[in-house]
């Protein structure tokens, strides 16, 4: 069964992850970009955590695809706290300082476009933590997300040590899906492979 | 660790299923003492059981606690304040609370500190935060008046009513160093 398709943007494309992509993983999270985050030392992590990546899209509880950019994984974009029935959810991009700031644009971008065509979400969100590149919050805005907030403190980065979220949102301007008869031309579990893949 | 205390004039107490029930749902039917979460008033008091069962489990697993405000000369219910989606690994946590018409600003700054006090205290959190319908600006001014800073508005955070609801939100940062 697939959940995560692959998506092709200009210079690279997302992809599910997949355990022949470990090290490339373990790589990138030796370059954490959030703040207080440390890099990971048990490379065992990473293959729970794609397990975890199948489960949470079955499940519609998020989604994660690793970044490949001239055949290399250069970042990973995820989309976590997903609220299927408040058709929202929080996205986040993890990169190798590698990953230039247009590829990041762009691998958000299709992954955005996928969620809103395929699962109708209309509201997403983007936590910059205080410390991380500034550049990334000019290259959130140009896919159309706005501050909405500056949560004060709200990130821990040490014992006693905390950074302010500025909290983005955009809000797509698709239709709302309109309820049908409950069976009527349902998908259950939204498998790509069962339904044509309606990327 | 106590987490029943006394004010001046109020107690501030954790609920108890078995007993506390009629009085939560007396408070909980009102629909204007939920508008600005918002949601929708219980219209039967096994509800106000089950709100309780829910709590009851919550507090246990450390997610959240909610007490009950008494007026403590007469017994009278006040308002249900509570912390909620309590993140040990941020030290952070929602405020809520639900208020009755005798439950004024003077009551709040009595009690309200009282519970910060145990949050920040206590509890060790750092920030302790409350999301209003936007545009709320009777819950707005209490939170100001208790110290709470505006940050912003997130955007169509859910539906009620056919509606898509911002929330304004309200913070606290604790001043204490461990």
């Amino acid at each position: 069964m697939k959940f995560t398709p692959e998506l092709e943007f200009t210079g690279g494309r997302v992809k599910p992850l997949h355990y022949d992509d470990i090290d490339a993983l373990f790589e990138l999270y030796q370059h954490p970009e959030i703040p207080g985050q440390r890099p990971l030392t048990d490379k065992e992590h990473l293959n729970r955590m794609v397990d975890y990546s199948v489960q949470m899209a079955a499940t519609q509880r998020g989604m994660m695809w690793a970044i490949e950019v001239d055949g290399q994984i250069q970042g990973m974009v995820s989309g976590f706290d997903w609220q299927p029935s408040h058709l929202r959810i929080m996205m986040r991009v993890d990169a190798l300082p590698a990953l230039t700031d247009e590829h990041r644009a762009s691998a958000l971008q299709v992954c955005l476009e996928f969620l809103q065509n395929k699962y109708h979400v209309r509201n997403f969100g983007y936590q910059w933590i205080e410390g991380q590149k500034e550049s990334i919050k000019y290259c959130i805005s140009t896919l159309g997300f706005e501050c909405a907030a500056i949560l004060r403190g709200a990130w821990r980065t040490g014992d006693t040590e905390f950074a302010d979220v500025h909290q983005y949102h955009f809000i797509s301007d698709k239709a709302k899906p309109v309820p049908k008869r409950l069976g009527d031309g349902d998908s259950p579990g939204q498998n790509l492979n069962s339904n044509g893949g309606n990327a | 660790m106590n987490w029943n205390f006394v004010t001046d004039h109020y107690l501030v107490r954790l609920p108890i299923s078995e007993t506390d029930s009629g009085a939560l749902f007396n408070l909980l039917r009102q629909q204007a003492v939920c508008d600005h979460i918002p949601r929708t008033a219980l219209a039967i008091e096994s509800q106000a059981t089950d709100e309780l069962r829910r709590i009851a489990l919550r507090f246990e697993t450390r997610e959240a606690a909610f007490w009950l405000i008494e007026n403590e000369g007469t017994g009278e219910l006040l308002a249900r304040i509570g912390i909620q989606n309590i993140n040990w690994m941020m030290l952070n946590a929602q405020l809520q609370w639900e208020l009755s018409p005798a439950c004024d600003l003077q009551v709040l700054q009595e009690v309200v500190p009282a519970i910060l006090e145990f949050v920040f205290a206590e509890l060790r959190l750092h920030r302790v935060e409350m999301r209003l319908r936007a545009g709320n600006t009777e819950h707005a001014e209490y939170l100001t008046a208790l110290g709470f800073e505006a940050e912003g508005t997130l955007p169509a955070q859910f539906e009620f009513n056919s509606e898509d609801i911002a929330l304004d939100i309200y913070s606290l940062i604790s001043d204490k160093k461990f």
